[in-house]
């Protein structure tokens, strides 16, 4: 939405650019005032839901810019920031769908505990990455059934312009994240077909299996990973 | 103007592709499958087959060649040549924004495309984005989305990786239409698809390695991926993405 900033450290475009530049502007403006009509005032869910990802957002990037904490602590740090604002048992639950019921008791509080050190293994190494990317938040949507998605963009960076999106749903304790969509791809969606095509082969236990043996690899990872050079990981 | 070498360009490399296509099938009979077939991959068997050969070529060939790359070229030269490739594909992204009644995103391209290769010398640089001018990367495959043509089932091509019958027709269509066949020799024309290939996979050398780590089974998070992604980039004018009750709850 705001095509039209320039700053000013760059260079007056003289002739065929500013020409291109105003009809570009005035295009623009144009077709979004024909997507939207009328500009459409944030509803309390949405304002609500903002607050969470942008705290949160602010949080996460201070640790991230960081670097003289060592890794493992900041990996904790990020734990709790994020573990805080995800509800992770809707998360888990959403993930295995239909195939929840053929849970017991105890596969499923082991399966939610094992999800939760999954996706810390799976993301907690890639913090070493970072490189001074900021995000942005550019839109809000209320869906019919009460979530909100909050829309982001990254600036900078390898991941320059990639379009991130949470979904976020009211819970007692606040507004919390049950998705996050990266470029039209749901974590959940994806999670779900990989964990769907396991438990109708092996059931439970041998998702379960699989994911204790991806954490327990995952941690051994982590401290050779850590003491490498970034790249050397590959393959 | 009549471009030089229009008909025989492309035609090797399909028809490469296709004794690469028949190959693998024929060697990958007896692959074996996991589980029960999901409705959007009824392929399923033959395409973790090509999936398989895929990793194969990126693990003892592709990956290092890009590990080198990517040692011998610092990470700005790298992201500059993506530019350059990149903007050489904008007529392209600029044809098919026509063809999908985004005369917005055309001109958006068009703009670009002028800025970037004269101030953004041949594309190198992108100034375009300074100035506010969005890419817009509209391929065939989107465009046949887009008139309503049905993507078919998931299909993991040779080399090329994952697609379906409407994107392969997409790539196909897409890369006759290319400028480069047109004005250079065939062989130089490969080298930069290559060359934008290999570039490509060093940048993302850590990526694709986290990701593969990472996964339970890789072969299902890349269909997921795939699926995902070309289908949200079809439908990106559509404002009502209402369509996702099955995903977000249960009842």
């Amino acid at each position: 939405m705001t095509k039209t900033s320039i700053t000013s450290t760059e260079r007056r475009p003289q002739g065929l650019l500013r020409l291109l530049r105003t009809a570009t502007v005035v295009l623009v403006a144009l077709a979004s005032g024909f997507a939207a009509p009328g500009a459409r005032a944030m509803t309390e869910s949405e304002a609500g839901a903002r607050a969470v990802i942008s705290e949160t957002v602010d949080e996460v990037l201070a640790v991230l810019r960081d670097k003289s904490v060592p890794t493992e602590e900041r990996i904790r740090a990020l734990e709790q920031i994020v573990y805080g604002r995800f509800d992770l048992y809707v998360m888990s639950r959403l993930v295995l769908a239909r195939n929840w019921k053929r849970f017991s008791e105890e596969q499923k509080e082991e399966y939610v505990k094992e999800f939760k050190q999954y996706l810390t293994n799976s993301y907690g190494n890639r913090i070493e990455r970072y490189d001074q990317q900021e995000v942005e938040i550019i839109g809000e949507r209320e869906e019919p059934r009460g979530d909100v998605v909050i829309q982001t963009k990254i600036l900078g960076g390898e991941f320059e312009g990639a379009l991130v999106d949470y979904r976020l749903r009211k819970q007692d304790a606040g507004w919390r994240v049950i998705d996050v969509v990266i470029e039209g791809i749901s974590m959940v969606s994806n999670y779900r077909d990989q964990f769907k095509s396991i438990v109708s082969t092996g059931g439970p236990e041998l998702l379960l299996q699989k994911l204790k043996e991806k954490n327990a690899a995952g941690m051994v990872l982590d401290e050779t990973s850590a003491k490498s050079q970034p790249g050397n990981s590959d393959l | 103007m009549r471009p030089r070498g229009r008909d025989p360009a492309p035609r090797p490399r399909l028809a490469a592709l296709t004794v690469i296509a028949a190959a693998i099938t024929a060697g990958i009979s007896c692959a074996p499958i996991t589980g029960p077939r999901d409705p959007s991959d009824p392929w399923e068997r033959m395409n973790r087959g090509t999936f398989r050969f895929n990793e194969g070529l990126d693990r003892w060939v592709v990956a290092p060649v890009a590990k080198g790359m990517d040692f011998v070229l610092p990470d700005p030269v790298e992201r500059s040549l993506a530019k350059f490739f990149e903007n050489s594909k904008i007529p392209i992204h600029f044809g098919n924004a026509l063809l999908q009644f985004k005369p917005v995103s055309a001109v958006e391209d068009l703009a670009r495309f002028v800025v970037n290769t004269s101030i953004g010398l041949a594309g190198f640089f992108d100034p375009a984005s300074h100035l506010g001018l969005e890419a817009h990367q509209e391929d065939f495959g989107q465009t046949l989305g887009v008139w309503g043509i049905p993507a078919g089932p998931y299909l993991v091509l040779p080399v090329f990786g994952p697609s379906n019958p409407r994107d392969s027709v997409g790539l196909a269509v897409d890369s006759f239409s290319t400028v480069y066949p047109w004005f250079i020799p065939l062989y130089a024309s490969f080298s930069i698809g290559v060359g934008q290939r290999l570039n490509w996979r060093s940048l993302n050398l850590d990526g694709i390695a986290a990701e593969r780590e990472a996964a339970l089974d890789y072969y299902v998070a890349v269909r997921n991926a795939y699926l995902s992604y070309r289908e949200n980039l079809v439908r990106d004018q559509k404002e009502d993405e209402t369509d996702d009750e099955d995903l977000y709850y249960l009842d």
